[in-house]
């Protein structure tokens, strides 16, 4: 079993090859239809045409397009992933430095996320159909349906100005100490689960009915034993399975959601990043940066599919 | 000061500054202190030869120095030479450069790291036309600098005092580094610490700095400065709301650029200041001087600029401005009323008389705009209220700053109008000007190429201003330039430092903790 | 299950499905929020005197009263007049894209489906776009195509369109391997005819489902690119740029940013809602509780 799931990963790899490459040329063609011009962002609004096109010249930015995007490729395939036009730094270097607060992010909203999201759902699946399945069911729905900038914003007049409880911008590394990292990265986090949770519960709720309506279930629930019981002992390594796939999916979304938080929060994450360079219309550093996320979504989803095989028995690989 | 004719700068002149800078004297200065300044974006660059944005030249400005900047009045005054010698015919300049400057790298400034300087400029600066004059660079000894011209620019000081692009001076050992990517090492009172590009930026106090020790207290970006802090930091937050919360919840202990709307949630926070900086930039509406209809038609343009109503778009902005009709500021020597007659007309029936004149026919007008910038989204809308009102043909085309800013500098997208911040020019002069009158399309107009050519070359500062008033009529007259209105930056303080004082572009030195 | 899919669409039974839709508590709330919203932005001139652009500098910042419900702006225009108004817009981004990438996606997952040798590419594409984070992927097309409605739609059309792909894809082939499609194949058939018959009306149950869903995200998306100031351009308003122009006033002036936000919340709540008595009824595979 163990070679068959390893040829699968093989399989699957090769598959990301041609994903890579179709994110690859239409990162490229869509930076490069954008209007503006990174020539003249980086020489200043006062820069005459002349010394905007000498930039142009400098960055290679007046080759035929067929010609950018070759040269990008050969790059590429010798692992350059390009030099950003406005951080004049390489693009993984600048990745590697938004990575952690991102990660660290994606952490803290998942640490609120998965607990207050099982609980929830499976709450709901055991007072089915009563006032508290309808309450809970109602908040989580609530929760993917607010705008989450809108939301933040408000959050930080009430907890951080109001209140005072928490800061109201940037991040602290970990580096400079557990508590100051946790507290600079709980509100941003907070306003990212909000949207999980209520995404998570409604999974983890119909996963959790699912099991409960299996026959072993009902025949357990006949023979007298708990409800509560039967939910501790099957129920719940079932409702793994969901939380596997909506975390597959909350992880794939959380690019999304985390573009606007981290600007609402001055945060200095990937999704600020990637929006600033698309906004100064920095190429390399959007088409590396989206590639290498292309990696890490393809990455995401093949964990996602191993741990399935150790969650869910069931599950076989073919 | 230049402009009042003296061929010789004063070494740094006792100013206002200096004598308002005795009147903090209240609460003792003492070393120590970090502050945190929360800005719009991050610093990009710390190339002073290569950058334009304000929130990298208010940090530039701390690490590197030139032999001239610009005062406490934006007048050009001496920083790195003690004094500039001009030959009477304005082609030769003569700088004395002080001796004993240090490099944040213990290396000793002289006139090989000037001309060094120099030679990067002419290579990596978007501004290096700037120098095409330039014949002759040469060393006589290892502290004086001479620099001739193939012909007469008696702005050629006040051009060198710019801030943006600025002709600051670094180690020569640095002359090969490109553009933008410049290593941090100058003359001036701070130094690098640690730079996360897209983060922060900190700054912390150079101790081998060697102030101009001949001049009464700062001036401006010139002027004997003194470093009380340990270190700055320069954060980037872009959200306005949360810019605002950093310095209510201690964040930050300095912002800038707070939505004038926004800064009534400051009243009441007796520990919090709030500092209103004007002079800042001057909101104006240009014209596209080659894309009909307006290129074709000189009623049309007329009777838009008499549309404009600054009271209505700048209260619909929130922003903090002020009247002015000039296209300079009003403590400048080149400020006139010469344009107030077109200034505020705001009457939708003198432009329907004016567009039955030039014999309007519902042509399709193109206002370019974004959604980036309160000030220039919010008077955009007006203006096309108006425009409506009066029967023009007009469509908004709302861009991001990144395709506005392109589209601006290099005539692209179709525009007819569009409004932009002008900042540099109405407050550093003429020379500055002419980078910004480009903006209309029409910088190679006889009108513009002459009027330059014989500012350059007249030595008389009357003669110069009544040439840029010339030019500024024209401008005006003829719609190219659609002056809104004087806008202000608001700043806002923690009131635990002392010596904060409204500037174009923020200061740090001379400032201390309580 | 496979059965299911098919006998609930089948004619005779069609009614059953209105009935036991309208009997769902949670598809009948959503119904009711959406066709309100719906009614208002159809109606939005009946039900406002004002004009949403008309400025009024006297009027500036008036809070919420008899006479202007939802209070005032910076330009004097009435917030409830900008808000029903915006409804019209917000609703036709989430309409639109809805429709758009439902077609598209359908027609790519059927297409897969149907013609095998079609799927490996065809799915190896959409795995691409779906590896691009949609609102990132909006960003850039709706930077790139211009700032209007129509290119809006388009941006966020193509951000969803895998994953309904993905969805209508994933339904055709459990319905290519039934009885009776086997059957009308080994009749002889044509694709189209097997297309048209079978695998588009047994697709439709998810399809809808996963579109009330796209709608919905499609209005959040909206805010969220007007927030990055990439979204429907003023002066005409939508619910996501009113609330990215009322921001500097968040506290001064709540009511700009307040009620927007709350008909966003609302229209969202109400299609989640929908799409979740949709998918009760239409989806069995989902359906957990009757």
């Amino acid at each position: 079993m163990k070679l068959r799931v390893l040829r699968r990963l093989v399989l699957r790899l090769g598959q990301a090859v041609p994903i890579l490459l179709v994110v690859a040329v239409v990162t490229f063609f869509l930076m490069h239809l954008l209007p503006g011009d990174p020539a003249a962002i980086i020489a200043g609004p006062e820069a005459g045409a002349e010394a905007i096109e000498k930039i142009r010249h400098q960055l290679g930015l007046d080759r035929s397009l067929p010609e950018q995007l070759a040269l990008w490729l050969f790059h590429l395939a010798q692992g350059d992933f390009g030099r950003s036009i406005v951080l004049n730094q390489s693009v993984l270097e600048a990745l590697s430095e938004r990575l952690p607060v991102t990660v660290s992010l994606t952490v803290v909203s998942f640490a609120i996320t998965i607990p207050l999201g099982i609980v929830a759902g499976v709450l709901a699946a055991r007072f089915r159909n009563t006032w508290l399945d309808s309450a809970v069911m109602f908040l989580a729905l609530v929760g993917v349906s607010i705008p989450g900038f809108w939301v933040a914003i408000l959050s930080v007049i009430l907890f951080s100005v109001t209140l005072g409880w928490l800061p109201a911008s940037g991040y602290a590394p970990l580096a400079d100490g557990v508590r100051p990292w946790l507290l600079s990265l709980l509100q941003p986090a907070a306003m990212l689960a909000l949207f999980q949770i209520g995404f998570l519960a409604r999974m983890a709720r119909s996963a959790t009915l699912d099991v409960l309506d299996q026959d072993y279930i009902r025949t357990a629930r006949a023979k007298g034993v708990s409800e509560w019981r039967t939910i501790a002992k099957h129920a719940f390594r079932n409702t793994l399975i969901p939380v596997v796939t909506a975390t597959g999916i909350i992880l794939s979304l959380l690019m999304g959601g985390s573009v606007v938080i981290e600007q609402v929060f001055a945060l200095p994450g990937v999704g600020r990043l990637i929006v600033q360079a698309i906004l100064t219309r920095d190429y390399p550093l959007v088409q590396g940066t989206l590639l290498v996320l292309a990696f890490m979504f393809v990455g995401i989803n093949l964990l996602v599919d191993v741990i399935y095989t150790w969650v869910d028995p069931r599950v076989r690989y073919g | 000061m230049a402009e009042q004719g003296q061929t010789t700068l004063l070494l740094g002149a006792a100013t206002l500054a200096a004598m308002l800078l005795a009147g903090d004297g209240a609460v003792a200065q003492k070393r120590g202190g970090s502050l945190v300044y929360a800005n719009v974006s991050a610093v990009g660059t710390l190339d002073p030869q290569a950058a334009a944005a304000v929130v990298d030249l208010e940090a530039i400005h701390h690490i590197f120095e030139g032999l001239v900047e610009m005062g406490e009045d934006y007048g050009a005054k001496p920083m790195l030479a003690s004094k500039v010698d001009i030959s009477p015919d304005g082609r030769v300049f003569t700088f004395t450069l002080r001796k004993g400057v240090k490099f944040h790298n213990g290396k000793e400034m002289t006139v090989a790291d000037v001309i060094a300087s120099f030679e990067r400029y002419k290579k990596v600066s978007p501004n290096a036309p700037a120098l095409a004059d330039v014949a002759a660079m040469e060393a006589p000894d290892p502290h004086t600098f001479v620099i001739k011209l193939n012909k007469p620019n008696s702005l050629f000081v006040e051009v060198m005092k710019t801030p943006t692009y600025s002709f600051a001076i670094i180690p020569a050992e640095l002359k090969d580094q490109p553009g933008r990517e410049l290593e941090p090492v100058g003359t001036g009172p701070f130094q690098v610490q640690e730079w996360r590009k897209d983060s922060h930026l900190i700054l912390k106090r150079f101790d081998g700095y060697v102030a101009d020790e001949t001049a009464k207290g700062a001036d401006g970006y010139a002027g004997k400065k003194t470093v009380y802090l340990d270190t700055i930091r320069y954060n980037s937050v872009p959200e306005a709301n949360t810019r605002l919360a950093a310095l209510q919840t201690g964040g930050a202990d300095f912002i800038a650029t707070i939505p004038g709307d926004l800064a009534k949630r400051l009243q009441g926070r007796s520990d919090i200041k709030v500092m209103s900086v004007i002079p800042f930039c001057q909101a104006t509406f240009i014209t596209h001087a080659k894309n009909p209809p307006m290129s074709t038609n000189r009623s049309l343009r007329q009777a838009i600029a008499t549309l404009v109503d600054a009271d209505e778009m700048m209260t619909a902005a929130g922003q903090v401005w002020e009247r002015n009709p000039s296209l300079m500021f009003k403590p400048s020597y080149y400020f006139s009323e010469i344009g107030a007659s077109w200034y505020d007309r705001h009457s939708v029936d003198k432009a329907k008389a004016l567009l039955k004149q030039g014999g309007y026919a519902g042509e399709k007008v193109v206002l370019e705009t974004n959604a980036n910038y309160a000030y220039m989204r919010d008077s955009s809308q007006v203006l096309v209220e108006q425009m409506k009102a009066a029967g023009i043909n007009i469509e908004l085309k709302m861009v991001d700053w990144t395709t506005n800013q392109a589209d601006l500098s290099k005539g692209t997208g179709g525009w007819n109008m569009t409004i932009t911040g002008l900042c540099s020019g109405p407050l550093l002069g003429p020379q500055q000007w002419r980078l910004s009158l480009a903006f209309a399309q029409n910088a190679d107009d006889p009108v513009v190429t002459e009027g330059y050519a014989k500012m350059f070359a007249t030595t008389d500062p009357a003669e110069r201003k009544k040439i840029w008033q010339g030019i500024e009529k024209y401008f005006i007259e003829e719609g190219y330039m659609m002056k809104v209105a004087d806008i202000a930056d608001l700043r806002g303080m923690n009131d635990k430092f002392v010596g904060i004082k409204p500037y174009y572009m923020q200061r740090f030195w001379d400032v201390w903790a309580k | 299950m496979a059965e299911a899919v098919s006998d609930l669409l089948a004619p005779p039974r069609r009614f059953p499905v209105l009935r036991r839709l309208a009997r769902h508590r949670s598809f009948r709330v959503g119904f009711v929020i959406v066709l309100v919203l719906l009614l208002a932005a159809i109606f939005a001139p009946l039900l406002t005197g004002f004009d949403p652009t008309a400025m009024r500098a006297r009027l500036r910042f008036r809070p919420p009263q008899a006479a202007y419900l939802f209070g005032t702006d910076n330009f004097g225009r009435d917030v409830f007049t900008r808000c029903l108004y915006g409804a019209r817009l917000s609703l036709t981004i989430g309409f639109g894209v809805a429709v758009l990438s439902g077609v598209i996606g359908a027609a790519a997952g059927i297409a897969s489906a149907q013609f095998r040798w079609l799927d490996g590419a065809m799915m190896r594409l959409m795995d691409g776009l779906m590896a691009f984070p949609a609102i990132i992927l909006a960003i850039g097309l709706a930077a790139a195509m211009g700032p209007n409605i129509g290119s809006l739609i388009v941006a966020l059309s193509v951000a969803y369109i895998p994953r309904t792909a993905r969805i209508v894809r994933a339904s055709a082939l459990v319905v290519r391997e039934l009885e009776f499609v086997d059957a009308s194949r080994v009749a002889g058939a044509s694709s189209l005819r097997i297309i048209v018959k079978h695998l588009l009306p047994n697709c439709m149950g998810p399809l809808l489902v996963q579109l009330t869903f796209v709608f919905a995200y499609a209005i959040l998306a909206e805010a969220a690119l007007s927030f990055l100031g990439i979204g429907p351009p003023p002066p005409a308003p939508s619910w996501g740029n009113i609330i990215a122009e009322g921001r500097d006033q968040a506290v001064e002036a709540w009511w700009i940013m307040f009620f927007p936000g709350m008909a966003i919340s609302l229209a969202t709540l109400g299609m989640n809602l929908l799409g979740d008595g949709l998918r009760d009824v239409l989806d069995p595979r989902l359906k957990v509780e009757t």
